[in-house]
């Protein structure tokens, strides 16, 4: 089944020579690492492996490769969760992480412009003391580039209120699949013309190459409360969430752990999480220190009126502190520390109105048992996005089918309750055949005329994101199974 | 494989109107009719039956706007949105509503405001002004430093291309990435994508206070150190306006407010606690015993008239620059304040600029060209939401063409392959 092209030899010389041979990688034990990102259930080895240093350089690799008409896939850190660097069919990886440069940082008018391959976190640190911070900030942060945030649309634990990447993205230098450079937006605000950088933002890699992002900057917070609420139940977490939005607060942050995932946490950290406890709630707000007193005293008091008990409060003036940090660490690493439980694991990404989160807790608990599968949690409450984690063994064909249908039911359902199959995962290859679940032919046409603007031989990510259009090849799923 | 290919209809060569009867497009254009669909299904029948008959389509809201932008390039229909005016969906515990496009922006604040929450976006004339509208000309206020522009606020939205189908992007959920990002796109693209039927925006809780701080300055360079302070204030402004005097004495006239050459307006929103403290450490860190203070109901006409004074329907030009902040604040200086009622969304570097004398093109044509070259060579842009007809052409109201307008222009085949919505109006050959 797999579509392995059968590379031009030109092609690796002539690439070998835009990048420099320590820039490229064509033994296949070196390129077997590149098989596959996050989602590990489908994979393919790219024919060969680029590590462009500069603009000109990409336009170089993406001009020689639709030269010999060769498909190329951009990668970042390669942390997507849903297959979205998978080098379907083979072809070209164009590997961002060697343009990592921080270009400019401007305090007084509150941008940054960084290469793609800067690591999100680098960029908080080298924002440290200026008062200002770039606010997206995946569980992944530590690892994953900006360029990869901009490609899907990051979000990460802060969204509920600071927004997601594209509120923060204000311009990108886009190369696109015919070697030409496009400039959208920059650091000034309401350029004449459409909002390219919005539409760009989010693309998944399917227009085109992201080789520079214009960040906006936002002030750091004064200071800052967090609360670990303690709950018996999921639903009496939620109907805290709940209540806590009716307030009028709205929360930095409002991250929920179920008991399985709880115990994994507290196996791989001993932070000090009730094992017994039916939910954990991380409450943080932040602004000004004046204001935040009332809020906390709100909070604690709708928490206990929800059955709730409130096991840590934490003031702190800055996110570096030891006991903030330790408690995000726990949320942070949670994926990691199911690690422990379980040889494979694959998380969804699915979005509900967040009323309706009792409801597709109830629902994924009992798909769990329907397939035999055991399903940890851990979510963005306030905005509705779950990230129920699916343990299996990758080992096991059988598991893998079920793993598969429980994925699906779960999405399914989402979808049947008014939400999305992803809120910042992006969609890969792995949950195309949603698509045309949540929009019509013709909303899916539209996204093909589009992706077909930019990207008209489809060389560029083929076969990702919205399924149909040009230069499409016929496939049910990419490369060759895990299981196989 | 999905069909892309539109279907084939001869076009049919139309005549501009003799009378207005139908209608008016803008621009001193007439309509050969206008429709007023009242349903989703009405609006894609009348867009199909329209195109067909070899009409271009020019949507319209409360009208506040109709004379934005390029030159109606050829005839065609007006659509009338306000018929569609409804609410859809409004769950206010998930922050969430979805509308119809006609409603006005003030009718919307009510529904919302009756739920304690509000759309932290504003527009001039709100009682006209519809959400189709603001969305599709990018229109915002004063509160967008600290509470976002419209591309921050919307989440989904269903339009009418140009074959009257009705497309759908984004969803009814605060976070989702599933396709591409549609509504960002449609969102300033001034009707020329597809007619905005209906938008999923993001709702907030009203704040518990809100006050506005009136600061007075005689030099432009004494404000513009003033907003080097404030950029790293111990406190965080939701809204920062600098004014000139023409533009100071007209918003805050009606207060009773002192005037000096400059007045920067620093808005604050929070709740009372930490709003209180604010205003307190902005007198410190300004080091000023005069600042003047609204607070809470008192505040409200000041923020109004700041929003409605971006739309001044007196004057024959209005210009707008696109800026980094500190920017704006050199370009402030190359402008003769005499001649131009200045407001400035200082956070943001947008500066705008309504003309205070009788137009005279001699005179006004190279002060255009002059502002513009500063405005390009600092960076930025300049465009003209206001201009007579007939100089609109010579004065480039959408500014130098930009490399990315080629682009655009693929994007706008991409949705529209035989430009009929909205021809002439924007960038470029759209």
């Amino acid at each position: 089944m797999p579509a392995t092209t059968t590379l031009p030899t030109r092609l690796a010389s002539e690439l070998s020579s835009i990048v420099g041979p320590e820039n490229l990688l064509a033994h296949r034990d070196e390129r077997l690492v590149y098989e596959c990102d996050g989602f590990v259930i489908e994979k393919n080895v790219p024919d060969l492996v680029v590590f462009p240093t500069s603009t000109e350089q990409v336009v170089g690799v993406v001009k020689a490769c639709g030269r010999a008409g060769v498909p190329f896939v951009p990668r970042g850190a390669g942390t997507s969760l849903a297959g979205g660097t998978l080098a379907v069919g083979g072809g070209v990886m164009i590997c961002l992480t060697r343009m990592k440069r921080i270009l400019e940082v401007n305090a007084r008018d509150r941008y940054a412009v960084v290469e793609p391959g800067v690591v999100n976190v680098w960029l908080t640190r080298a924002l440290a003391g200026s008062g200002f911070h770039y606010a997206p900030d995946p569980s992944s942060q530590g690892a994953c580039t900006i360029g990869g945030n901009v490609a899907t649309n990051s979000g990460g634990p802060h969204t509920l209120k600071y927004g997601v990447t594209v509120n923060h993205v204000l311009g990108v230098e886009l190369v696109l699949p015919d070697g030409s450079v496009v400039q959208a937006g920059g650091p000034e605000e309401d350029h004449p013309g459409y909002d390219l950088t919005g539409l760009i933002v989010g693309h998944e890699g399917t227009f085109g190459i992201v080789t520079k992002v214009t960040v906006d900057l936002t002030r750091d917070p004064e200071a800052g409360r967090t609360f670990l609420g303690v709950f018996e139940t999921v639903e009496a977490a939620t109907e805290a969430v709940s209540g806590i939005i009716a307030a009028g607060i709205v929360p930095a942050a409002l991250e929920m752990l179920d008991n399985p995932m709880i115990r994994a946490v507290e196996a791989a950290f001993r932070f000090g999480f009730p094992t017994e406890a039916g939910a954990v709630l991380i409450i943080e707000t932040d602004g000004l220190d004046a204001g935040l007193e009332r809020e906390a005293q709100s909070i604690a008091s709708i928490v206990r009126s929800n059955g709730g008990s409130v096991a840590k409060a934490i003031t702190w003036r800055t996110r570096k502190e030891p006991e903030y940090m330790a408690i995000w660490k726990a949320r942070k690493s949670a994926f990691g520390a199911i690690g422990r439980l379980s040889p494979t694991f694959c998380t969804q990404d699915g979005v509900v109105p967040r009323t309706k989160l009792p409801h597709i807790l109830r629902f994924i608990t009992a798909v769990g048992e329907r397939h035999d599968i055991r399903i940890a949690n851990v979510f963005h409450a306030g905005d509705g996005n779950i990230h129920p984690i699916l343990l299996f063994d990758e080992r096991d064909p059988d598991q893998v089918r079920r793993v598969l249908e429980a994925s699906h039911e779960i999405l399914e359902e989402c979808i049947n309750v008014g939400g999305s199959v992803t809120g910042e995962h992006g969609i890969g290859v792995e949950k195309m055949s949603f698509m045309p679940r949540l929009f019509s032919p013709a909303d899916l046409a539209a996204m093909v005329a589009l992706r077909t603007a930019f990207n008209p031989a489809g060389l560029c990510s083929p076969d990702k994101m919205i399924p149909g259009g040009a230069g499409c090849i016929e496939r049910k799923s990419p490369g060759h199974k895990a299981s196989a | 494989m999905l069909d892309l290919s539109p279907p084939v209809i001869e076009t049919i060569a139309l005549n501009w109107p003799e009378t207005s009867a139908g209608g008016v497009l803008g621009d001193g254009r007439s309509a050969s009719a206008t429709d007023r669909p009242s349903s989703l299904e009405e609006l894609c029948e009348i867009v199909a039956r329209r195109v067909g008959e070899g009409h271009a389509l020019y949507p319209q809201g409360g009208a506040t706007a109709l004379d934005y932008g390029g030159i109606p390039r050829r005839p065609g229909v007006a659509i009338d949105l306000r018929g569609l005016a409804r609410v859809v969906d409004y769950p206010a515990a998930d922050m969430t509503i979805t509308i119809e496009a006609g409603m006005t922006l003030a009718a919307l604040q009510k529904t919302l405001g009756e739920q304690g929450q509000r759309l932290t976006l504003e527009a001039p004339l709100a009682d006209r002004a519809t959400l189709g509208g603001i969305f599709a000309t990018n229109a915002s206020g004063p509160r967008r430093f600290g509470l976002g522009r419209p591309r921050d606020q919307i989440i989904g939205i269903r339009y009418v291309d140009g074959e009257g189908r009705a497309i759908k992007g984004g969803g009814r959920v605060v976070k989702n990435v599933a396709g591409y990002d549609l509504p960002k796109l449609l969102t300033g693209s001034m009707g020329t994508l597809g007619i905005i039927a209906e938008l999923t925006l993001k709702v907030r809780p009203k704040p518990e206070a809100s006050a506005l701080a009136w600061v007075r300055f005689r030099r432009l360079a004494d404000a513009a150190q003033a907003l080097d302070r404030l950029n790293t204030s111990g406190t965080r402004p939701v809204a920062l306006e600098l004014l000139n005097a023409p533009t100071a004495r007209k918003v805050g006239g009606g207060a009773g407010l002192p005037v000096e050459e400059w007045v920067l307006v620093v808005g604050f929103e929070d709740n009372a606690a930490s709003v209180a403290w604010q205003l307190d450490r902005l007198t410190l860190e300004l080091g000023r015993t005069d600042l003047v203070f609204l607070k809470d109901n008192d505040s409200a006409p000041l923020w109004s008239a700041l929003v409605d004074s971006q739309a001044d329907e007196d004057a024959p030009l209005t210009f707008a620059a696109n800026l980094k902040p500190s920017a704006a604040l050199v370009f402030l200086g190359s402008i003769d304040a005499a001649r131009w009622a200045i407001q400035t969304h200082a956070g943001n570097g947008i500066v705008r600029g309504h003309f205070q004398d009788e137009a005279n093109f001699e005179e006004i044509a190279p002060e255009v060209d002059r502002l513009r070259a500063e405005a390009v060579r600092l960076g930025g842009s300049l465009t003209l939401p206001r201009c007579p007809t007939g100089w609109k052409d010579r004065l480039k109201v959408w500014g130098n063409p930009r490399a990315d307008w080629a682009i655009a222009e693929k994007v706008k085949k991409a949705l529209d392959p035989r430009g009929v919505l909205n021809p002439g109006r924007f960038v470029g050959v759209i």
